[in-house]
């Protein structure tokens, strides 16, 4: 018999996990935008729409610290983060495309070396997943793979039923002891019927094609037809769940200071400029193209998988109206 | 102790053992590893580079220029052009350093054994070839005839001068400098002609021989079809490729020519796999 809880009992799981201590991660309103943000009481939860930004800050901060320094009589050390702080976090609410980007992004953070940073919060993070019964004209889930209801990612799943609530489904063993720890608020109950899920109007793509024709044409006039407005923001890539660069830097003083992780963007003109002033990729179609590339054909050359869950963010965000969507759909005729 | 077991962003220490001036805006520094364990364990291979960092202005990538034959330190060689390169070059003999690595491919030296060797480099590119060079030096019984082409813009801009003067009086050594027309003054005692044109006429025989070259793109796009016309096939041309770079680690995602990574896959390449690349370097 499937579990379900109520809207109410949701909040109180937020509550009881707040009070035991648990960073719980959810859609909350601030101001004019829903975003993913820690809650601080249950009833701050809105599931009302999409987040504005995707939840990789869960696993993958803006910016995080690496490591700090201090030169003390003239002798430098340097300290480790302490890893072992990292409160163990609920991330509460996770759009099906959210959800889904860890398991692209594991793969990038753990082949050869280990990035402890990522791995660490994905170990202590449980992801409550949420079908999506909300879409809009720029989501394509389906085309790149998942759908409004993909599980993949989540350790309990939530989908919305009619008159308020939802069907709780545990996926993972993370999922379980989670459902398990709290059965109180859960019910059984035999007759739910579950809200119409979103239908993306990009339905579905062909990625094998759209990656062949990649393979193919790296020289292209196409690159500068699709990306000669492209104004280098980076929005785009700071929006994406899967969007992983990041660039070191440090901060502080000689004497004192910390080493940072932050994110980056290839579409930022620095991004690959040598300190001679060469830049490989010297115009925004070069890197443009690389951001294609990245996604539909690079990621999948190395770890057979699109590093894109079609939220369409990229789409709502672009200050000059690129649609990454419509791109893949031309790409897929050609 | 700073050996970074699970931060594997995390640098090893290491002390300015010595500082050389190349020319006037590239220097060397020699580095010697705080730790002790480090300095027994650290091992790299020439053609590998690292990442070094001054605290508080951050890190930039240069190969390890010295040869893994000298035991006991590491060598890097560095222009100073930017924020991180400038802050370099204000520390001092006994200041510490940050130092992450080894990173990336290497040369293939065992396939070198046997063979006979032509280094092409121009400019700052010496230092990568350089490693291989000494590497090849302290066993020179392993390997055949060994030609050196260096050249570059003005007699001042060449590094490692007083290592050229060394080759230049060895017997098992065959060095070629040469400096761009007008960058050479009254007593230069080399030759005078951009390195493509100079590599041409000193024509090393390509039997049995394996070119190794490094220089800014615009050398090695001229240097390529005259080692072709010397005969060298694609796979006996060894080149190393030079992207910007952060992680090192295969990662942050900004040094890759198409979906070859130059951190993972490289540094170093064969003109066959760089030809099969998308131009984007």
């Amino acid at each position: 018999m499937p579990k379900t809880i109520t809207n109410q009992n949701l909040q109180l799981l937020i509550d009881t996990l707040l009070q035991a201590g648990t960073r719980v991660v959810g859609p909350k309103r601030a101001d004019t935008m829903v975003l993913y943000a820690p809650l601080t009481t249950g009833e701050e939860l809105d599931l009302t729409e999409l987040p504005r930004r995707s939840a990789k800050e869960t696993f993958f901060p803006l910016c995080e610290e690496i490591l700090s320094y201090e030169k003390k009589d003239g002798k430098t050390c340097v300290t480790d983060v302490d890893l072992g702080k990292l409160p163990e976090t609920v991330l509460i609410g996770a759009r099906p495309c959210d959800s889904a980007a860890p398991g692209i992004l594991d793969a990038v953070f753990s082949w050869d070396y280990n990035d402890e940073f990522y791995l660490e919060r994905r170990k202590k993070t449980v992801i409550v997943g949420l079908a999506c019964t909300r879409g809009d004209d720029a989501c394509f889930c389906t085309a790149v793979g998942y759908a409004p209801d993909t599980k993949q990612g989540s350790d309990l799943f939530l989908t919305p039923v009619e008159g308020g609530g939802f069907v709780a489904e545990a996926v993972t063993d993370k999922g379980t002891t989670l459902l398990a720890k709290h059965a109180g608020l859960f019910q059984d109950q035999a007759a739910v019927s579950p809200l119409p899920l979103a239908q993306p109007q990009l339905a579905t793509l062909d990625l094998a094609r759209i990656k062949e024709w990649l393979d193919h044409n790296f020289e292209s006039d196409f690159w500068k037809e699709i990306a000669v407005r492209c104004v280098g923001c980076g929005a785009c890539a700071f929006i994406c769940p899967a969007c992983h660069c990041f660039d070191i830097n440090d901060e502080g003083t000689e004497g004192k200071g910390c080493r940072r992780k932050h994110w980056d963007a290839c579409g930022f003109a620095k991004f690959t400029n040598h300190a001679s002033g060469h830049n490989p990729r010297d115009v925004q179609p070069q890197r443009y193209r690389n951001r294609i590339m990245h996604k539909f054909k690079y990621y999948d050359d190395k770890f057979g998988k699109t590093l894109c869950t079609g939220c369409g963010r990229c789409i709502r965000a672009c200050p000059v109206g690129i649609d990454i969507a419509a791109i893949i759909e031309e790409i897929g005729k050609k | 102790m700073c050996i970074p077991d699970k931060n594997i962003y995390k640098p090893y220490l290491a002390t300015i053992e010595n500082i050389i001036d190349e020319t006037p805006d590239v220097r060397t520094f020699r580095l010697v590893f705080q730790d002790e364990a480090v300095r027994d364990s650290f091992s790299f291979r020439s053609g590998q580079f690292a990442e070094y960092s001054a605290f508080g202005y951050g890190e930039s990538t240069f190969c390890i220029a010295s040869s893994p034959t000298r035991k006991g330190y590491i060598e890097c060689c560095f222009r100073s052009v930017g924020r991180v390169t400038e802050a370099l070059r204000r520390l001092e003999i006994g200041d510490t350093l940050g130092v992450r690595g080894p990173y990336g491919n290497s040369f293939p030296i065992e396939a070198l054994y046997g063979r006979n060797l032509v280094f092409v480099a121009g400019g700052i590119a010496l230092p990568p070839l350089r490693t291989l060079i000494w590497n090849c030096l302290d066993q020179r019984d392993k390997f055949g005839e060994i030609t050196i082409v260096y050249g570059a813009r003005t007699e001042d801009d060449l590094v490692y001068k007083h290592e050229l003067k060394e080759w230049q009086e060895r017997s098992d050594v065959n060095l070629v400098k040469t400096v761009d027309p007008g960058g050479n003054s009254d007593t230069w005692d080399g030759r005078v002609g951009f390195v493509p044109t100079i590599l041409e006429e000193a024509a090393p025989k390509s039997d049995n021989c394996v070119a190794l070259v490094c220089g800014p793109p615009i050398m090695i796009k001229f240097t390529l079809p005259v080692l072709e016309k010397l005969g060298f096939s694609d796979e006996n041309i060894i080149t190393t490729l030079e992207n910007r770079m952060k992680c090192g680690l295969g990662k942050c995602g900004r040094c890759n020519v198409g979906n070859v990574y130059v951190c993972k896959d490289g540094p170093v390449f064969t003109a066959k796999q760089v030809k099969e690349m998308p131009q984007e370097f």
